[in-house]
């Protein structure tokens, strides 16, 4: 790819003003923008391809949307290449671009061939081949202009005229061989839109820069940016989808003053009139209380250790490999790990206290980690510093470096702890009896102290208990209707007490890291 | 050779201590392993030598506070180690049952017959892999793209915003995601694609890939902001467009922060229990043809997740569930070992305490 543009133009050093054609190319780009949406409102079934807008139905919009482009853009590339407008394409289109198209190519023509004239592997497949290779090689041997323009414009054509002859059109199906699924019409037309629409932005944008590399630059950003803003918009969506769902059921009987919140504050069971998570809502908070009263003390002394203590070798990177692979090891294999080990050992039934040795286990790794980061953040000249002065190391440590490095231990800690939180995998098998129960265990009041071994016991520590993630697990498992209502208000109440730990973890790691740079 | 050091050292400061501190430090750590061995035989006697050892550090913090500090964060340490080894050593035992019964065929078979009490894991096996590649299909390239769009391409407001709302939405517990694909996409693909049964691999692919998503693009990012400043300003010194650099600087300098990043997300997706189990009908039979994505079958983590209670009852067939830990956690080890090297390699090349 060369970057010094086609010769036959006069190139400005300073590119001020593109002639017309910039405005020309906004019309796909713009296109492009709508049709997006318009896909994804059709998958989401916002709106039926069969709706009427202005008269016209969306699937004729779009394929209309889709020809209009496909005009448009050829237009545009030949308007560039005849010269008629001024632009800056490079000799030839970029490999990769080519490959793309051909790619495109190979699946619509391999597509066409072995489903629609149901040709065998021994015709399809040569004649896909034949198709990627014929486009590669096409786009590579033109100018830039007509490379990016052309084959987005014949893709555009392509699919434009077939949902507009009903060649694909509403009531289209097709039952692929050897899959369970069937395609039918309004998704074939909603992914039209959408591969479309992204190719007609990167044109367009490409285009209305004058091709060459600004034009490349602003086609690519462009294209990312669509990218980012679906995958946000998916995020977000997908909260606002369990708020819409879940919010009736948490306000269910609520009132402000005298202050009632009865799915939160009520237990399950005949008594309540409405039936409520708070046993889970206790239990949770239990076992994140005891994984990190377990767990947080190990951690840290670990990672002053390896910090502090250890000389860095081999050691200290045998106890780094292995605090990641805990880090990544799955959920359910703890889960397994604590139905083999703790289980049997601690009163051969599920209890409260085997969830949380089994959560602190899981919180170990990740607030060591964290923690070693904080701990090697915190700055030599401190350490040497408070040397110089004669403070012994282990003072050094508690009164210098550990204060320090308070704040990211924290933050490592909160992110933990809203992980463990909404983990269900890992006390799947150790935790529950009766996922929906009346009340909620009373920890700090079922301390016992006796005369013989063990000296101190804890009725409730040594229960089964709830936790909200189990909750809305046993609600699936139990079968879905009149329960389903109950099960979004366990998501929502979930969702907010994981995000209320992420946000809090997030903001003072956020502060904290400004507060260090400054 | 440090560990040999570390020992040293310890023996060393052992030295200098006068003879109370050497015999409260030979009784701490006695009391500790003989607690830990009373643990895994007989648990009811764990509270004598833990006693006895709170008793010991309780002295030494008070006697010997740094010497007692030191070995405390040491055996904090060393306790680490020990939980990742008991944790190895009995999926391992729980697993030697079903591999001693079935031999090689645990892994080559496909049956699985509770009443006959044969079992292979390749129905699981084949669940995962297809689910993994589909979720990686999705959340690699989205993941990268969206890390490119916040550390190249957003203007900084925006990226003061997205990257902790990316964060945030890691956060986002999986049995929600599962619960939303149980709910509102199995019925939904019913309906749309006219599959046939409830729960198919391919939206589990897909709710696992969009649920690995934030974590793809939070690491990848970081990698991106890692490559010096002075790499990209020498790029754009030279006449290149912000995305020519991005294209031809920054991505490759990252490009094993990345990787890594991608095999983490793999990593995740792996081991994802909690949509599979809830979203998939757990079949144990693989699906006909084997390439049918949209058909139903099991995962290594939902066979755990769905069979451990009627599993209870039946030996073997717990212990083949374990066997499917076994394969869960070596190939996740593995990843992760893959994924350190990688950014070992890259904290090299790009070099320096920049």
């Amino acid at each position: 790819m060369s970057e010094s543009g086609g010769a036959n133009h006069d190139r400005a050093n300073i590119v001020t003003e593109t002639s017309g054609v910039d405005r020309l190319a906004g019309v796909p780009a713009v296109f492009g923008a709508v049709a997006f949406v318009v896909g994804w409102a059709i998958v989401f079934r916002w709106v039926h391809v069969t709706d009427v807008l202005a008269g016209v139905t969306y699937a004729t919009l779009l394929s209309a949307g889709h020809v209009l482009a496909a005009v448009v853009l050829c237009a545009v590339g030949v308007l560039s290449t005849t010269g008629v407008v001024d632009t800056d394409p490079d000799d030839s289109t970029g490999l990769f671009t080519a490959l793309a198209f051909g790619a495109i190519a190979f699946v619509g023509v391999g597509l066409t061939a072995s489903q629609t004239f149901d040709t065998g592997a021994g015709v399809w497949l040569p004649a896909s081949v034949v198709a990627l290779v014929l486009v590669t090689v096409a786009v590579l041997s033109v100018p830039e202009d007509l490379g990016v323009t052309l084959p987005v414009a014949a893709f555009e054509l392509v699919v434009g005229l077939a949902v507009l002859t009903d060649v694909i059109g509403p009531s289209w199906t097709w039952s692929p061989h050897g899959f369970s699924a069937s395609f039918v019409g309004p998704i074939a037309i909603a992914a039209f839109a959408m591969v479309g629409s992204l190719l007609c932005v990167w044109a367009g944008t490409n285009a209305s820069q004058g091709f060459g590399s600004r034009g490349r630059e602003l086609g690519a950003y462009s294209l990312i940016s669509t990218y980012a803003a679906a995958l946000l918009a998916i995020l977000v969506l997908l909260i606002v989808f369990v708020v819409q769902n879940g919010i009736d059921q948490v306000l269910k009987g609520a009132q402000l003053w005298p202050f009632k919140l009865p799915f939160v504050l009520n237990g399950y069971g005949l008594q309540y009139d409405v039936n409520g998570i708070f046993p889970a809502i206790v239990g949770t908070v239990w076992l994140v209380v005891g994984a990190v009263v377990f767990a947080v003390p190990l951690a840290v002394g670990a990672a002053v250790y390896l910090t502090e203590y250890a000389d860095q070798g081999r050691f200290t990177r045998i106890v780094e490999t292995a605090t990641n692979g805990l880090w990544s090891t799955p959920s359910i294999v703890y889960g397994l790990f604590a139905f083999a080990f703790l289980l049997p050992r601690i009163q051969n039934n599920v209890t409260l206290l085997t969830g949380q040795l089994v959560l602190g286990f899981m919180l170990l790794p990740l607030v060591l980690i964290t923690s070693r980061e904080a701990l090697q953040n915190v700055p030599d000249e401190y350490r040497d510093a408070s040397a110089a002065l004669g403070v012994t190391q282990w003072q050094t440590i508690r009164s210098v470096v550990l204060p320090a490095a308070i704040p990211g231990v924290l933050t490592g800690v909160i992110l933990g702890v809203g992980r463990i939180a909404g983990e269900t995998a890992p006390i799947l098998l150790v935790l529950v009896r009766e996922p929906f129960s009346a009340s909620a265990p009373s920890v700090i009041g079922s301390f016992h102290f006796t005369a013989s071994a063990p000296f101190v016991t804890n009725e409730a520590l040594l229960s089964p208990a709830t936790a909200l993630p189990y909750q809305l697990f046993a609600v699936i498992t139990a079968g879905v209707g009149a329960s389903q209502e109950f099960g979004w208000g366990t998501a929502l109440v979930l969702l907010c007490v994981v995000m209320f730990f992420y946000a809090i973890g997030i903001t003072t790691r956020i502060y904290f890291r400004r507060k260090l740079r400054q | 050779m440090s560990g040999a050091s570390t020992t040293q050292a310890i023996s060393r400061s052992f030295g200098e201590l006068d003879w109370p501190a050497r015999i409260a430090g030979l009784v701490g750590a006695l009391s500790l392993i003989a607690a830990f061995a009373a643990f895994i035989v007989e648990p009811g006697a764990v509270v004598f030598p833990a006693l006895v050892f709170v008793a010991v550090a309780l002295y030494g913090w008070f006697a010997h506070q740094a010497e007692t500090a030191r070995s405390l964060t040491f055996l904090a340490t060393a306790s680490t180690l020990v939980i990742l080894g008991v944790i190895t050593v009995y999926l391992f035992v729980k697993a030697v049952p079903i591999l001693r019964q079935m031999g090689a065929s645990l892994l080559t078979s496909a049956v699985w017959d509770v009443h006959g009490g044969r079992y292979g894991l390749v129905t699981m096996m084949w669940g995962t892999l297809v689910t993994t590649i589909i979720a990686t299909l999705v959340s690699a390239p989205l993941g990268v793209a969206g890390a490119v769009f916040i550390s190249e391409i957003a203007p900084k407001s925006v990226r003061e915003a997205v990257k902790p709302a990316i964060e945030l939405l890691a956060g986002i517990p999986s049995i929600v995601y599962g619960y939303i694909g149980f709910v509102v996409i199995n019925s939904y693909m019913m309906d749309l694609f006219r599959l046939p049964t409830n729960g198919s691999l391919f939206i589990v692919g897909l709710v696992i890939g969009v649920m690995a998503l934030p974590t793809v693009v939070s690491v990848s990012e970081d990698a991106l902001n890692a490559v010096p400043n002075a790499m990209k300003d020498g790029s754009v010194a030279l006449g290149s467009t912000d995305w020519q650099t991005t294209k031809s600087v920054s991505v490759p300098a990252a490009i094993s922060g990345i990787s890594a990043a991608v095999i983490l997300g793999v990593g995740r997706a792996l081991g994802e229990t909690m949509a599979a189990t809830v979203i998939l009908a757990n079949v144990t039979q693989l699906p006909e043809p084997l390439y049918d994505v949209f058909g139903n079958t099991i995962t290594l983590t939902s066979a755990i997740a769905s069979q451990y209670g009627v599993a209870a009852g039946r030996p073997t067939q717990l212990s083949a569930l374990f066997a499917a830990g076994v394969v869960l956690f070596v190939v996740v080890l593995a990843l992760s070992v893959v994924s350190q090297t990688i950014e070992r390699r890259m904290q090299q090349t790009l070099g320096g305490d920049q």
